[in-house]
């Protein structure tokens, strides 16, 4: 089955919606109703009872006509027998959102096998157990459980191209909230809870195809690390990955110095640089770095020019820079001239200084400068925004990145409100600290040497594969 | 090189000596010292004056993981005479033995250490770092996971603090990378095909001029 069924079913039943109070699973009907979601939405409990306006049946072999995805809310003894009938009436996917599995000991194993052996009888696909299921800004379908409408309403009223792959709930929520102020927005997001069948690298398959351009993981443990650096390898767009849970599993039993200095996150760390996975170093960049691969070209080489109205903050990016593996990009004569015949700069080296200047025009003919430069690849620029006509020219730097195919990880040292705000006025991809500008360069300028390995790589592979059946014909 | 790793398995032996785990990495493509397992001190003597010396004497087996602790290694053994009582103290100290290990003294100041683990998720991993006594403290290592192309090996150079090192260092010339990348290559190849090794150490490998050699080694079999 393509996992196609998980985020757009043309009908649905929520498997333990009731009007008891206090129901979780009657929560997901309520958000499918309230953004009016476009396919059928039953509600199944023993009462057969209507719930927020879906209609209700004892069993999904109740419901007249075909039931493309069942959503399970109920207690995990009950969960087995759900899945077969899901089976018996046809369905094509599940999503178990009840805990009390694999993670519960074997009695929990025991049912997780009953439920595996119906979903390879029935040839169906299953998400979780253990998960809050899936969202789908693009057509409003969204199986969270515990959404209150209204609340995170316009976290995903507004579709866009980032997806998410999480294996928590509580992160996912903060991910999604975070993007209300923020210029890109979610595509899609999937709570993927105990992975006992759909795994983050079928996911990571299907948004490689889905109109997707950056991928955001949050993981506590992978399932099958060679199939993720398979899946990695294959896919061009960014995946981002932040990854907690340093297990000592693997050295436990060790014998060698080796084993003694392995441990899963240092190996983990190590499989991302081999197989074209952007490791993060904090949650907040799973919401912070999407901008720069939605919004800027990538960075193809180390050095980078900054200018700012201030000498200090043209010192600290220099140090981020620096301490990033960046170069200072040393401006060549011709070009310091033109810089010193924009008007007043206190500095026409790197970082370039332009003290207090009130011109719009000086700010756009030095970002012109800087990025026609050849010994330029990248910008960050540091402009105070005091009066509006900085808005005006950094929205034409934007411009200016896609014609010289150059980025700029823009910071603006103002308070806090002031970035937000100018950030979701003006459509501006401004970072919130040069802390998080240089990191913003960092993960383009690796993204870029990702996609010439996996090129290079995909073209040997081809070359190989069609080298095979010549050298079988020469035996 | 099958044949070490089935025989030592059916004697339910959790690691290969020294000189079974060289012949097995060396097979893997990583360089090794002149050395001979010798029985008697005649031939220790006889093995000794071929190699050249000076030699180091090692007591070599199975069960031996911590010979220097034992008292087992003698290092920059001049002549004869030290041979004939190096090979007396090892024998003599009542450790059971498969022989004992000539080999020639490698001289150089820097120590490296490539090894494999497996990984419950990722699956056979190669490790190269700085290696010698420190590496555990320092911790200065990086790894691949397996099978490593020679791209993946190079970056490994590239990666570890110690990478200065590998160049021209102290009058010494830049270390072979292409040595390097082929066992580090070779290593993820063996740990891919031989499901039996659970882990490998070869530590030191001591950079000899431009070359390194792998002085110490051990090959862990995995348990049933």
């Amino acid at each position: 089955m393509n996992l196609e069924s998980f985020f757009n079913p043309k009908s649905v039943a929520v498997v333990g919606a009731s009007n008891t109070p206090f129901n979780l699973a009657a929560t997901i009907c309520n958000i499918l109703k309230y953004k009016s979601y476009h396919g059928a939405v039953y509600a199944v409990n023993r009462k057969a009872e209507e719930v927020h306006g879906c209609p209700g049946y004892a069993s999904v072999k109740d419901i007249p006509g075909e039931v493309e995805l069942a959503v399970i809310l109920i207690s995990a003894k009950q969960v087995p027998g759900v899945v077969r009938e899901c089976g018996e009436k046809g369905v094509r996917g599940v999503i178990i959102e009840s805990a009390g599995f694999s993670e519960a000991g074997p009695e929990g194993q025991a049912m997780q096998d009953e439920i595996d052996g119906y979903l390879k009888k029935y040839n169906m696909r299953m998400l979780g157990p253990n998960c809050l299921g899936v969202l789908n800004a693009a057509n409003s379908f969204c199986c969270f459980y515990g959404i209150i409408p209204g609340r995170y309403g316009d976290g995903f009223s507004t579709p866009g191209t980032v997806s998410y792959i999480i294996q928590s709930g509580g992160i996912g929520a903060l991910v999604l909230d975070s993007f209300n102020k923020d210029v890109c927005k979610v595509n899609k997001a999937v709570s993927i809870g105990n992975m006992a069948d759909v795994d983050e690298s079928d996911l990571i398959e299907y948004f490689n195809g889905d109109g997707t351009e950056v991928i955001g993981l949050y993981l506590e443990n992978v399932r099958n690390g060679r199939k993720l650096m398979d899946t990695a390898r294959r896919v061009t767009k960014p995946i981002l990955a932040f990854k907690v849970g340093r297990t000592s599993e693997g050295s436990a039993a060790a014998a060698s110095h080796t084993a003694g200095m392995a441990n899963n996150d240092i190996v983990f760390d190590n499989a991302c640089r081999q197989a074209g996975i952007i490791r993060l170093k904090s949650i907040s960049e799973l919401h912070a770095m999407p901008k720069m691969f939605t919004t800027m070209p990538l960075l193809r080489g180390k050095n980078i020019a900054v200018m700012s109205n201030s000498g200090a903050f043209g010192g600290i990016a220099a140090d981020l820079l620096i301490e990033s593996g960046f170069s200072m990009a040393k401006l060549t004569p011709a070009t310091q001239e033109r810089l010193a015949k924009t008007g007043q700069l206190f500095n026409v080296k790197n970082p370039v200084d332009l003290g207090p200047t009130l011109n719009k025009q000086t700010f756009v003919d030095i970002f012109d400068i800087l990025l026609s430069a050849d010994e330029v690849d990248g910008l960050l620029p540091v402009p105070n925004v005091w009066l509006d006509v900085v808005i005006e020219a950094i929205l034409e730097l934007m411009a200016m990145c896609r014609h010289y195919n150059k980025p700029a990880a823009i910071y603006i040292p103002n308070a806090i409100d002031r970035i937000l705000t100018i950030r979701e006025k003006h459509g501006i991809p401004t970072f919130e600290s040069p802390e998080e500008a240089t990191r913003a360069l960092v993960v383009s300028h690796q993204q870029y040497r990702y996609l010439q390995k996996k090129e290079t790589g995909n073209h040997e592979n081809d070359l190989n594969r069609r080298a095979k059946p010549e050298a079988a014909c020469a035996v | 090189m099958k044949t070490i790793l089935t025989d030592a398995r059916s004697r339910k032996q959790r690691a290969l000596s020294e000189y079974d785990s060289k012949r097995v990495i060396a097979a893997a493509g990583v360089p090794m010292p002149r050395e001979e397992l010798v029985a008697s001190k005649d031939d220790a003597l006889r093995a000794a004056a071929a190699i050249g010396y000076p030699v180091v004497l090692k007591g070599c087996a199975d069960t031996l993981l911590h010979k220097t602790e034992k008292n087992m290694v003698f290092l920059n053994l001049a002549s004869p005479d030290d041979v004939g009582d190096a090979y007396d103290r090892i024998t003599g100290a009542g450790e059971p033995l498969d022989g004992v290990l000539v080999q020639e003294q490698v001289r150089g100041g820097r120590e490296l250490v490539i090894g494999m683990v497996r990984d419950p998720q990722f699956g056979p991993c190669v490790m190269f770092g700085l290696g010698g006594v420190f590496t555990e403290v320092l911790r200065d290592t990086t790894f691949r996971v397996a099978p490593l192309s020679r791209e993946d090996a190079a970056e490994m150079l590239d990666e570890v603090k110690a990478r200065a090192l590998l160049g021209e260092f102290r009058g010494q010339p830049a270390v072979d990378r292409e040595a390097l990348i082929d066992a580090l290559v070779g290593i993820g190849a063996l740990a891919l095909e031989n499901d039996e090794i659970a882990e490998i150490d070869i530590n030191p490998i001591i950079v000899a001029g431009d070359r390194p050699v792998a002085v110490d080694a051990v090959v862990v079999l995995r348990r049933e």
